[in-house]
């Protein structure tokens, strides 16, 4: 039994582990809101308890003031922010800039706090680094996927159990100095929690300052920590141990006692003493420094001056009609990314006879797809849900699908020999005397992008027919399709007036040599392109019995309507329409048309993209090559610059170029009387719009804990993460290359605007009802916006289920967009 | 005086280098400096081509010295110094090329190119010395331009504390470099090249200055090439950009390997120096190869299998089989420039792995029809190729290791298959990997026959070291052969962590320089982090 006092350890604990947000493998890298575990408290809040860990969630003074000084935030939103945030600051904002002007470059200094941390105070030796190569050692041979032929670590046992039987091998702290380090560990109990316990009773830590000490302990490891946090997310869904944090939390406490005890400084324990007990104290502390009071308001004029400048655009558009009554041709749905929007935009100048709507890119299918020949299967939803149906290759027989399936596995065992020689310790030596010169035209090939350096994981094993003719099986209940079709048709607001052909646009990214990505995939889909997705929901509702189910049920499909499942490839922009061969005669000539249209589209919109790459001549060449070229380190900007998610008809933002920024998804509230489909949308996409906004946010106000460094430098490890460099933590986030151009950011560090046309009382009955929703809305994580009847932004939500409306002078011409009508 | 004139046309190539790195960081914009840079590597192969057809044409030639008393500035256009100026051509072509996107948008791409350039000019240098002043001043040059091109990003406190340890071993090298060069010059009166190849069979056994300056020959190879245990600091080198690793190793390390096959008919006739390669290069390379093994992260097990290879040629040349130890070379900076430019793949590469293969069943049978089917065809290829294995020793030990190799693929392939696609394909492979060695081996030799010294006969103290490396050798690639048959235990979990941290070589290292000290490696660069 646990006395109260170890309860109340434990409990510490845990709540420590679940300030640590999920990090992914880069197999199937999903971005994600790195503080998620602090949504429950205002942004402002959140911001001081990062803080204490090291951590911030504003840029430098400096990078505001400049945005000031270029007239990007005007001198109305600095004083709006002022009167808007609960600081004691100076409420003149002209005194308020001088002020911080003066602190342009200061930062506040890091909390110190663990034991590793008052060692290096008073020791010449710097042994966080330590601690972290030591960790990192392990950690990547104990998550190891398959990068090194002999796996060193034990991966039968947990991670703190497998951790400790390796530093009872390890040497290398003894070496460094930390001479009873083998000592100290044999004290400290097998079992996580009674280990736990027992260090944190040595580390004598107070007790209402132990949730802030471990937090920080975590923090010091952040991207190890978030790994482990990554498998207890994925296991929380699917089964299996969700104690991995507590587990890696063990281990980050034994290194604390092991200094504590290990270093012969006679002043040790008498200054970590005092330190421990200052620990309450930080814990229960909710204020901010004076300069991180100046940052954080600086931060929230940013912010309103970026949906400043989106109400002014959206609000002085030339106001369009719903074009219902046009002849529409074709209905393309296309994920709500921001990439679509530029593509979407591009395709409607080329034609008005294509109409395109925006959805999840997983179109409702949250699917557990099992490609042929492979033993474990993916979730192809995303990370916010569990997959649920079943789905795998199939190919037009079942001579076709073997062919594949042996073609796959025997390639795998070759592959495996061949690797077993390359690789192997001694065979590895007469490789290189015998074929090391057939890298010579290798490298060239490669060079040129006329060669990948390796096939593509998922192109193993098919060839051009097989590629075309793959599709897939169902393994799905007849009644479960109808209610899949019915779910996903509610939900795009497509119960009616179906166009001859209605195109699922999923998208995935081509690139090579790149370690992220994955990154650049439809995060819908878990981290990977939509095509099962889209293949899943054209099968359904293409077959004529759900059809008749669903007319049963209400919604009436033409016989005429085929739907068709497509992919958008980001970094070409080129899109592919699958199973072209199985397009029925009737809807030959229609698909022409469409593929015209897409190829006109994909050239303007490489256009359109090489302008942002500020790349030289021959501009679609250009584009196309970087996602053959193994030097590349930005293939494409990914969601960069993403600041808007638009929930609305299509109309309401077609005539305003929403620069890839914004996020599109298709809503009539008129056709919602119930309020489900805004409850889903709320609660799903507008969740992982917020998530995606805020990974790009904390990677650039953060890089060195949020971000994942410099490419140029990125080490791959276990085939799963990357370090920079040789060692040092488990990076996590976007690397400096995927937000800055070397020149300027390509992302600015601003809240999601959420502009919703929807009744105020629906949108706050879903604020009302569900806990996640409220605390994004609440406190700040999301700027809520309501867009009226007319399309106009009308008002803004202040938290608390209140509105306010947006005052006029608003739109009222700025200099800056003056200058900018000038120009036409 | 035209032969003088032609072969140093080949001078061009280095000069051009040279300029770029003096003027790369004032050329504005970027883009024209790109193709300023890809015009110098296209004009560097080029040049190179020039010299094979020079070569070609004119045979051996070097240059008249710019100099006094037999030392000072003169090259020298050979087979060796043609193949390896090709090779770091090739190779400047292709880094020069990939780094101009990989870094782009680094504010200090300029000075990144100018610091590429300056290391390339000095091993382009370095390939083509025909008098030892060159050769001191261009290794030195090379462990110059490295350093700068290591701290690249100088607010990386790893950076700096692995390019410190390569410092200190960097003039060690040095050292020896420059003994050995001031004792040739005692023995033989001249720097020159060509002299010196001349009159070193008139030397008379055991002239102790010639036996010491060999030595320190060796030693320098040794440090420069990272073995074992002064490997640590290339271990840790990936904190600058990929293709600086890529330009470290497949160009810069092999200094040592090159040295020796340069100086062949020096260490022809000292068997103390041969030793010393066999036991250092086969220690290391067996070291190294199985830490690489235990690697988890890409360019760390990368750069142990540098560290291997590295060690495979000095004891090849260790054998006397110069050809092999060149073979091995290049081949290898082919491979390892590729494997560190496309490291970015190695995701993709486990993510192809979740079809999963079959495991291996151990079964013995299996296991020896391999090995037989290996060794049939390495005697069926040999007699076609008409060699003897017994012909020579060293030659018959690298045979013993590509018999134990296929039969390494040929085991994973039948032990674990049930696809007989997978089995045929590995056979065939293996009939290729086999053809190919014979094929270099023999082209190799033949190139290079008329420039290096007849095969050495090995023996005494050296052939008991030659046979006690290829026994441990044979016994790595056994135990990789019969993994499925060895329980995993206490030792090989022990010593599983043991190689992956490389013996904690580099943890005493990093004591010792204070690699942790605040004082030593922070103070400067604290503010920065």
């Amino acid at each position: 039994m646990k006395s109260k006092m170890e309860e109340k350890m434990i409990q510490s604990a845990n709540s420590a582990c679940a300030k640590i947000a999920p990090l992914w493998s880069l197999e199937n890298y999903v971005a994600v809101n790195p503080f998620l575990g602090f949504t429950d408290l205002k942004f402002e809040q959140a911001a001081v308890k990062l803080k204490q860990a090291g951590a911030t969630m504003t840029m430098p003074i400096s990078f505001y003031l400049k945005e000031i000084e270029q007239g990007k935030i005007t001198m109305n939103d600095v004083e709006k922010a002022l009167t808007n945030l609960p600081f004691n600051l100076e409420s003149n904002p002209n005194e308020f800039l001088k002020i911080a002007n003066s602190k342009a470059n200061e930062t506040d200094p890091r909390q110190q706090m663990l034991v590793a941390d008052i060692a290096e105070l008073l020791e010449d030796e710097k042994w966080s680094v330590f601690i972290i190569d030591r960790i990192t050692s392990w950690a990547s041979a104990f998550f190891d996927k398959g990068q090194s032929l002999w796996n060193t670590a034990n991966k039968e046992v947990d991670m703190f159990e497998s951790w400790q039987m390796e530093a009872l091998v390890d040497k290398t702290p003894v070496i460094a100095g930390l001479k009873n380090f083998h000592n100290t560990l044999k004290q400290v109990p097998k079992n996580t929690e009674e280990a736990i316990i027992y260090c944190l009773e040595q580390l004598e830590i107070p007790a209402d300052g132990q949730e802030v000490y471990l937090y920080a302990l975590l923090m010091k490891v952040g991207g190890w920590s978030s790994y482990a946090s990554g498998i207890d997310w994925d296991n929380n869904l699917y089964g299996g141990s969700i104690s991995n944090k507590l587990n890696f939390l063990a281990i980050l406490l034994t290194w604390e006692l092991c200094i504590l005890k290990g270093i012969s400084n006679e002043n040790l324990i008498a200054y970590w003493t005092k330190f421990r007990a200052k620990l309450p104290e930080i814990q229960n502390s909710t204020t901010s420094s004076y300069t991180q009071e100046i940052q954080l308001c600086l931060q929230n004029a940013h912010d309103l001056a970026t949906q400043r400048k989106l109400i002014q655009k959206v609000n002085e558009q030339k106001i369009l009609k719903s074009q219902e009554d046009q002849q529409i041709k074709a209905q393309a749905f296309f994920c709500i990314d921001v990439r679509s929007e530029v593509y979407r935009r591009n395709l409607e100048m080329i034609t008005p006879k294509i109409e395109t709507k925006g959805f999840a890119g997983f179109f409702g299918m949250a699917v557990d797809y099992s490609p042929a020949a492979q033993e474990s299967s993916e979730n192809q939803c995303p990370v916010l849900i569990p997959s649920g149906p079943k789905v795998s290759d199939e190919f037009k027989d079942q001579a076709s699908f073997d062919k594949v399936f042996k073609a796959k596995k025997s390639q795998q065992q070759y592959t495996k020999s061949w690797k077993s020689f390359k690789g192997g310790a001694v065979s590895g030596f007469s490789f290189v005397t015998s074929l090391g010169l057939t890298y010579i035209p290798k490298l060239i090939s490669d060079s040129f992008g006329l060669t990948r350096p390796v096939t593509h994981p998922n192109q193993i094993g098919l060839d051009k027919a097989l590629e075309e003719e793959k599709t897939v099986s169902l393994n799905i209940p007849f009644d479960d399709q109808v209610a899949m079709g019915k779910g996903a048709l509610t939900a795009m607001s497509l119960t009616s007036g179906f166009a001859e052909l209605v195109l699922f646009v999923g998208h995935g990214s081509t690139t090579v040599n790149n370690p992220h990505s994955t990154g650049l995939d439809c995060g819908a889909c878990g981290g990977r392109t939509g095509e099962v997705n889209t293949k899943v929901a054209a099968k359904i509702l293409n077959n004529a019995d759900v059809r008749i189910e669903l007319a049963k049920q209400g919604i009436e499909i033409p016989k005429e309507t085929l739907f068709l499942a497509c992919l958008h490839d980001t970094t070409t922009d080129e899109i592919t329409i699958y199973n072209q061969s199985q397009i029925p005669k009737t809807h030959i000539t229609a698909v022409k048309e469409v593929k015209i249209w897409f190829e006109k589209a994909s050239q303007a919109n490489r256009t359109e993209r090489a302008i942002r790459f500020n790349s030289e001549s021959k501009k679609n060449d250009a584009v196309l090559f970087r996602s053959k070229d193994w030097s590349q380190v930005r293939p494409e900007w990914g969601l960069a610059g993403c600041d808007t998610f638009v929930v609305a008809p299509r109309y309401r933002t077609k005539g305003v170029n929403l620069e890839g920024k914004s996020f599109l998804h298709e809503y009539k509230w008129q056709e919602d009387q119930s309020g489900g489909v805004l409850t889903a949308i709320m609660s799903a996409p507008m969740v992982v719009t917020s998530w995606i906004n805020l990974q790009y946010y904390a990677s650039i106000v953060d890089q060195k804990n949020f971000g994942a460094g410099n490419k140029t430098l990125h080490n791959v490890v276990g085939g799963f993460g990357v370090l920079e460099g040789h060692g040092g933590d488990l990076r996590t986030g976007l690397p400096i290359q995927s937000v800055h151009d070397g020149t300027n950011y390509q992302h600015l560090p601003s809240r999601l605007n959420v502009v919703i046309e929807a009744p105020i009382e629906a949108m706050n009955a879903v604020i009302e009802g569900n806990q996640m929703v409220r605390d994004l809305c609440n406190n700040g994580w999301i700027k809520l916006l309501a867009m009226n009847e007319d399309g106009k932004i009308s008002k803004r939500y202040i938290g608390n289920l209140k509105w306010e409306s947006i005052e006029e002078k608003v739109a009222t011409k700025t200099p800056y967009s003056e200058m900018e009508s000038a120009n036409y | 005086m035209t032969t003088n004139f032609l072969t140093s046309i080949v001078l061009i190539s280095p000069a051009l280098f040279l300029l770029l790195a003096i003027i790369a960081r004032f050329v504005k914009p970027i883009s024209k400096l790109k193709k300023l840079s890809s015009a110098i590597t296209i004009i560097g192969l080029l040049t190179a081509i020039y010299a094979v057809s020079l070569l070609v044409i004119n045979g051996t030639s070097q240059t008249s010295l710019i100099g006094t008393n037999g030392l000072g500035f003169s090259i020298r256009i050979d087979t060796l110094s043609t193949i390896m100026f090709s090779m770091i051509s090739l190779l400047a072509f292709v880094i020069v090329k990939f780094s101009h996107n990989y870094l782009d948008g680094d504010q200090r791409q300029g000075i990144f190119t100018g610091r590429l350039a300056l290391a390339i000019a000095m091993v382009q240098l370095l390939v083509v010395f025909g008098n030892l002043f060159l050769l001191v001043a261009a290794w030195v040059g090379i462990s110059f331009a490295l350093h700068r091109l290591l701290v690249f990003y100088p607010n990386r406190p790893k950076a700096i504390i692995a390019a410190k340890k390569k410092f200190i071993f960097a003039r060690i090298g040095d050292v020896f470099i420059i003994t050995s060069s001031v004792l040739l010059y005692r023995v033989f009166g001249t720097g020159d090249l060509q002299v010196i190849f001349s009159s070193v069979s008139e030397l008379q056994q055991g002239d102790l200055q010639f036996e010491a300056a060999v030595v320190c020959l060796v030693l320098a190879a040794i440090v420069k090439s990272a073995q074992f245990p002064l490997h640590g600091w290339l271990i840790e080198v990936m904190e600058t950009p990929t293709p600086v690793s890529a330009m470290l190793h497949a160009g810069l390390l092999n200094a040592g390997p090159f040295l020796m096959i340069r100086m062949a008919f020096l260490l022809h006739y000292s068997s103390l120096g041969s030793g010393i390669l066999i036991l250092v290069g086969g220690l290391t390379a067996i070291f190294a190869a199985i830490s690489f093994t235990t690697q988890p992260a890409q360019k760390t097990a990368l750069a142990y299998s540098s560290v291997a290879h590295m060690g495979f040629s000095l004891l090849t040349s260790g054998f006397g089989l110069y050809p092999a130890a060149l073979l091995h070379l290049v081949g290898h900076s082919f491979y390892k420039g590729h494997a560190f430019l496309s490291s970015g793949t190695a995701v993709e590469i486990i993510r192809a792995k979740k079809v999963l293969a079959e495991r291996r069943s151990g079964k013995l049978l299996r296991i020896l029809i391999a090995f037989i089917s290996s060794l049939s065809i390495y005697i069926l290829f040999a007699t076609i190729w008409g060699i003897s294995p017994n012909e020579n020793l060293g030659l018959f030990a690298l045979g013993i290791i590509l018999i134990l190799a296929l039969s390494l693929l040929l085991t994973t392939a039948i032990d674990s298959a049930n696809y007989a696609q997978a089995i045929i394909k590995t056979i065939v492979l293996s009939v290729i990997i086999t053809n190919a060695f014979f094929a270099f081996e023999v082209g190799a030799h033949h190139l290079l026959a008329s420039e290096l010294p007849d095969l050495k006969i090995i023996q005494g103290f050296n052939l008991i070291l030659m046979i006690a490396i290829v026994a441990l050798f044979a016994l790595a690639i056994l135990t990789q052969i019969l993994s499925p048959r060895i329980k995993q235990n206490g030792f090989t979990y022990k010593m599983g962590v043991h190689f992956r941290n490389g013996f904690y070589v580099n943890a005493y290292f990093d004591k010792w320089i204070g690699a942790l000290s605040q004082k030593k490696i922070y103070k400067e660069i604290n503010h920065q982090l």
